[in-house]
């Protein structure tokens, strides 16, 4: 009898645990942010896509943004970030991440990004971000801290004073689960 | 003694319309001296020589040939920009290298392996966005771009627009710095017009001042010509304090070639020791109007309002 139950037991579980689930990015503000002696710059953009598929406790996520989306106001500095981004050559910046799937119920994740920018793949470890739950949506912040070096990018001048090397990527995502 | 001072002032003028007419052009001469340089070995690492390396420029569609010496090393002598590159050579497997970027200034590298067999081969770009290596998260469940809804189209590399991103760039690095220049002799010529105006019947303040516009004109006319002849970007519609900075230069622009016509006429009726009078009058009005739009210009991409 305790054997039939254990077996109809993993034939409800098994399924279960290994089911796979997703995650959907809604909408999302990702905000680089440029310090220059005479300037402070924010470049805005609000088309990034993304989705995460979890499997067996595990989800991997994938977020991809095109550099061109990025606005920062001034389509000249655009261009030029553009230019020296090399955003042309490489349209999409990527970032890939795994977390665990209990991690949405935290109210603070510390995830392990790797990004793909410029031709170049840098990982940021450990990167912080706030969680907050309604539902089915978990609203996600937090600050990635990128710098031009990480991405061999030349920082960019202006009369002939060149841009600091950290960007801030500012982070604000709404995710859903399907 | 007058006529000799303008006979100098005006060969003077000359000499420096002359730098002006030829600086954009050395000016390019300067920025396009670089060149794609490296060694080509074989698996082992043992140079190969007499192989063929041909640069294609991506923007031009202009080749340049080199063939490899004994120690395997070649030089090509190319202008900035992104060139496709094959290399070739007997008893080997050509290699095509999509993409490689020679900045101004500087000698590319390009140090190649060849392998044995007479197949060509196509190496891939690195980092091709649709060919990403593997991340920390990679699993066999792990979203694709294609997952995102992307396509092909939107997630491949255009080469050719990056080439126009970067001669925009390189081209408007030199206005920027040529605007820069440019406005010192165009303060020293505005400090200048205080006294090349006056009653004096000296004409050393006034042939200073004639000499200095002289030099601001050419310098502005290269600062022009850069910002002029760097490449549009379809598809770009202007924002932002770029849009002020371009409509100012509908009034510096035709105010630098007014304000040395005027100035002419007023130099000319002083040194006939005329006072001066009619449009030339206008000279010092228009030319303050000139360098205020100018500087005006210059502050609004440099300083945020």
């Amino acid at each position: 009898m305790n054997r039939k139950i254990l077996i109809a037991f993993l034939f409800v579980a098994i399924p279960t645990l290994g089911a796979d689930s997703q995650w959907v990015l809604q909408q999302s503000t990702l905000t680089y942010h440029v310090s220059h002696p005479l300037h402070q710059t924010d470049g805005v953009s609000h088309t990034a896509k993304g989705k995460g598929v979890c499997h067996a406790g595990e989800c991997d996520f994938l977020i991809a943004v095109p550099v061109k989306s990025f606005d920062s106001g001034d389509s000249n500095r655009d261009l030029h970030m553009l230019q020296v981004t090399r955003g042309a050559e490489f349209p999409i910046v990527t970032v890939r991440t795994r977390l665990p799937e209990s991690a949405a119920a935290s109210a603070t994740i510390n995830a392990d990004l790797e990004i793909q920018f410029a031709g170049q793949t840098a990982q940021y470890k450990q990167v912080p971000f706030k969680l907050e739950t309604q539902g089915d949506e978990t609203h996600i912040t937090g600050t990635i801290p990128a710098t031009l070096s990480d991405f061999k990018i030349d920082p960019p001048s202006l009369l002939t004073m060149p841009v600091k090397n950290d960007i801030p990527v500012r982070v604000d995502m709404i995710w859903r689960q399907q | 003694m007058l006529s000799n001072l303008w006979r100098r002032c005006v060969s003077g003028l000359l000499v420096v319309s002359l730098f002006g007419m030829l600086a954009p052009a050395l000016i390019a001469q300067m920025a396009a001296k670089s060149a794609l340089t490296g060694r080509v070995t074989d698996a082992s690492g043992s140079a190969v020589a007499n192989a063929t390396v041909t640069a294609t420029s991506v923007e031009t569609g202009q080749t340049r040939s080199a063939t490899t010496g004994p120690d395997g090393t070649y030089k090509l002598d190319v202008a900035p920009g992104n060139y496709r590159v094959k290399l070739e050579a007997t008893g080997f497997k050509r290699v095509e290298i999509p993409a490689v970027t020679v900045s101004g200034a500087e000698i590319a590298v390009l140090d190649e392996k060849l392998e044995g067999e007479e197949q060509s081969a196509v190496r891939p770009k690195p980092a091709q966005q649709e060919d990403l290596p593997n991340a920390p998260s990679s699993s066999s469940t792990a979203p694709s771009l294609s997952d995102l809804g992307l396509s092909p189209e939107q997630t491949r590399g255009n080469p050719q627009e990056q080439a126009l991103l970067d001669k925009r760039t390189r081209m408007l690095k030199i206005h920027q710095r040529m605007g820069l220049i440019t406005t010192i002799p165009l303060i020293a010529t505005v400090v200048t017009s205080l006294n090349a105006g006056g009653k004096s019947e000296g004409t050393a303040s006034r042939d200073l001042h004639v000499a200095l516009g002289a030099l601001t004109g050419d310098l502005y006319a290269i600062t022009a010509y850069y910002a002029i002849r760097a490449p549009r970007i379809p598809g770009t519609k202007k924002r932002g304090p770029i849009k002020f900075h371009e409509a100012m230069a509908w009034v510096h622009g035709p105010g630098m070639i007014l304000t040395p016509i005027l100035g002419a006429m007023a130099f000319s009726q002083k040194n006939n020791g005329e006072k001066v009078h009619g449009i030339a009058q206008a000279h010092g009005p228009v030319a303050i109007v000139t360098a205020g739009a100018f500087g005006a210009a210059l502050l609004s991409v440099s300083v945020k309002f």
